[in-house]
């Protein structure tokens, strides 16, 4: 009897927790590197028993990542990075490599680059990139080459999720790698621009007047089939 | 629940940068101030369905599964180190840095302050002060019948008098060069201080190690765009917006709740 109202109950919490990624999208709209999330539902088939019909239930599965290109805003600053097309910068942490879009970078004090949380950006190799204290003009060429003074100093490592490869999604913008990572073979990096958030606005407001009318659809059928059930039960107790 | 607390660190958020904005509009007449830009990332996820576990249902392997992000962070408010432009004064005590480096001053409580305002005075006995009294260092002292002062791009500075020909040289100016810019804590009134991101100053003579040289009688400009900075207020506004919508939305989706009986 309680099948419809925990089939659409389903539905509802569902719609909570894309309501809770739209609301993290909107929360990212102004960080850098940032890429939209979408939640993908599916249906979960249940058998009721032998001759009975099937119900079907709504679950969250699967996230859908949009790694469109985000808009370049220029900073002019010597290490602010930025990458147009495809392509990471990669990056050492404590917990591994990781892969990320943002490319605001400080050099540290012993010359590392280093990522706004701390963690080492690696060059081509996969070794971190230094950056002598006393360098003059830096500069950096499309393909990720960093040059002091027109002397080549490192590249930095622009690379894909390889085929087959799944990505996780990390605080600080950053995606870690289940799988194999390909160099990118014609990367364009930019300096002085940083990349902003992917996050359209623009369709997260037309989801989430989706999503709360559909919300809102569910909670009138839950009270529909409240009161249809209470009706049943004045009927057969008169 | 969650969409609540979340929407409520983007406006928090968005209220930072409106506040870095307004403070880099505030000082688009300082001398040698350079903007500043708040930088954020987002908070860590939770995870409702790992990648790579396998579905109960029938073996496969999910092959992204669900992660729920809880918001974002302010990460830095990073400086933008970027030359101002730098425009004629005249006057004689009036130095801008062009390229890299600071002026080092010694601050009252002893430690080192460096500065790239190079508005300097003079005190009463003759020594090269910044606006608010900090002594430059290296100590120069002018001598009190020097007719005009000159300070060449390597910071040497030159005393003239009214008896003689030959200038005399009182000393030389100083820069101060750090490895990370951005890891120096302002301290207000124009002034930084080394920290550990920073590293040491790295002291030399202008036009040497990368760093810059001075240009006597000019002074440098703030280096706040007010176009762009007018451009980012307007997305911070309605980012603040779209982020309150958020909240409103996710309430009335509550409020559905609730009224269901």
């Amino acid at each position: 009897m309680s099948n419809s109202i925990y089939a659409s109950l389903t539905r509802q919490s569902g719609l909570m927790k894309e309501m809770q990624t739209i609301a993290h999208n909107m929360a990212n709209s102004a960080t850098t590197g940032f890429r939209s999330e979408g939640l993908v539902f599916s249906e979960h088939v249940k058998a009721t028993g032998e001759g009975q019909p099937s119900i079907s239930y709504a679950t969250a599965d699967s996230h859908a990542t949009r790694f469109a290109q985000g808009t370049m805003a220029q900073t002019g600053g010597t290490f602010d990075f930025a990458i147009e097309g495809d392509g990471f910068f990669q990056i050492e942490t404590p917990a591994g490599e990781r892969i990320t879009r943002s490319g605001t970078f400080f050099p540290s004090p012993e010359g590392e680059l280093l990522t706004a949380d701390g963690h080492r950006v690696l060059d081509a190799g996969g070794a971190p990139v230094f950056v002598p204290a006393d360098a003059g003009t830096i500069a950096l060429a499309p393909d990720g080459t960093l040059s002091v003074d027109g002397n080549p100093l490192a590249q930095l490592g622009i690379v894909t999720p390889a085929d087959g490869a799944t990505l996780e999604r990390e605080d600080g913008v950053r995606f870690v790698v289940n799988g194999d990572v390909d160099p990118v073979a014609a990367p364009t990096v930019m300096q002085g621009f940083l990349e902003g958030s992917n996050v359209d606005p623009v369709s997260e407001i037309a989801r989430m007047i989706q999503v709360q009318r559909a919300y809102e659809m569910g909670q009138g059928f839950l009270e529909k089939e409240d009161e249809r059930v209470r009706g049943v039960m004045a009927l057969i107790t008169r | 629940m969650n969409a609540l607390k979340i929407a409520a660190t983007g406006m928090s958020a968005q209220q930072t940068r409106v506040e870095v904005i307004s403070n880099n509009l505030a000082n688009m007449s300082t001398t040698g101030y350079n903007t500043r830009r708040a930088e954020f990332a987002d908070l860590h996820y939770q995870q409702m369905t790992r990648a790579g576990t396998i579905n109960a249902v029938d073996g496969t392997l999910v092959p992204a599964g669900v992660q729920l992000g809880l918001g974002v962070r302010p990460t830095a408010v990073s400086v933008n180190v970027a030359q101002g432009a730098v425009s004629q004064t005249g006057g004689d005590l009036d130095v801008a840095i062009e390229g890299r480096g600071y002026i080092e001053v010694t601050l009252p409580s002893g430690i080192s302050g460096y500065t790239r305002d190079g508005a300097l005075k003079r005190t009463g006995d003759g020594l090269i002060v910044t606006s608010d009294g900090y002594p430059v260092v290296p100590n120069t002292t002018i001598p009190e019948d020097a007719r005009s002062i000159s300070i060449s791009a390597e910071g040497e500075i030159y005393a003239y008098f009214a008896d003689r020909v030959e200038p005399e040289l009182l000393g030389q100016m100083t820069l101060a060069g750090f490895t990370n810019e951005k890891g120096l804590e302002a301290i207000g009134s124009n002034l930084f201080t080394e920290t550990g991101a920073s590293g040491p100053a790295l002291v030399g003579d202008a036009g040497t190690d990368g760093l810059g040289v001075f240009r006597h009688g000019y002074l440098e400009d703030s280096s706040v765009d007010p176009v762009r900075e007018i451009t980012d207020l307007i997305e911070a506004q309605r980012g603040y917006e779209l982020n309150a919508k958020v909240i409103t939305a996710a309430d009335q989706m509550l409020g559905a709740t609730t009224q269901i009986r």
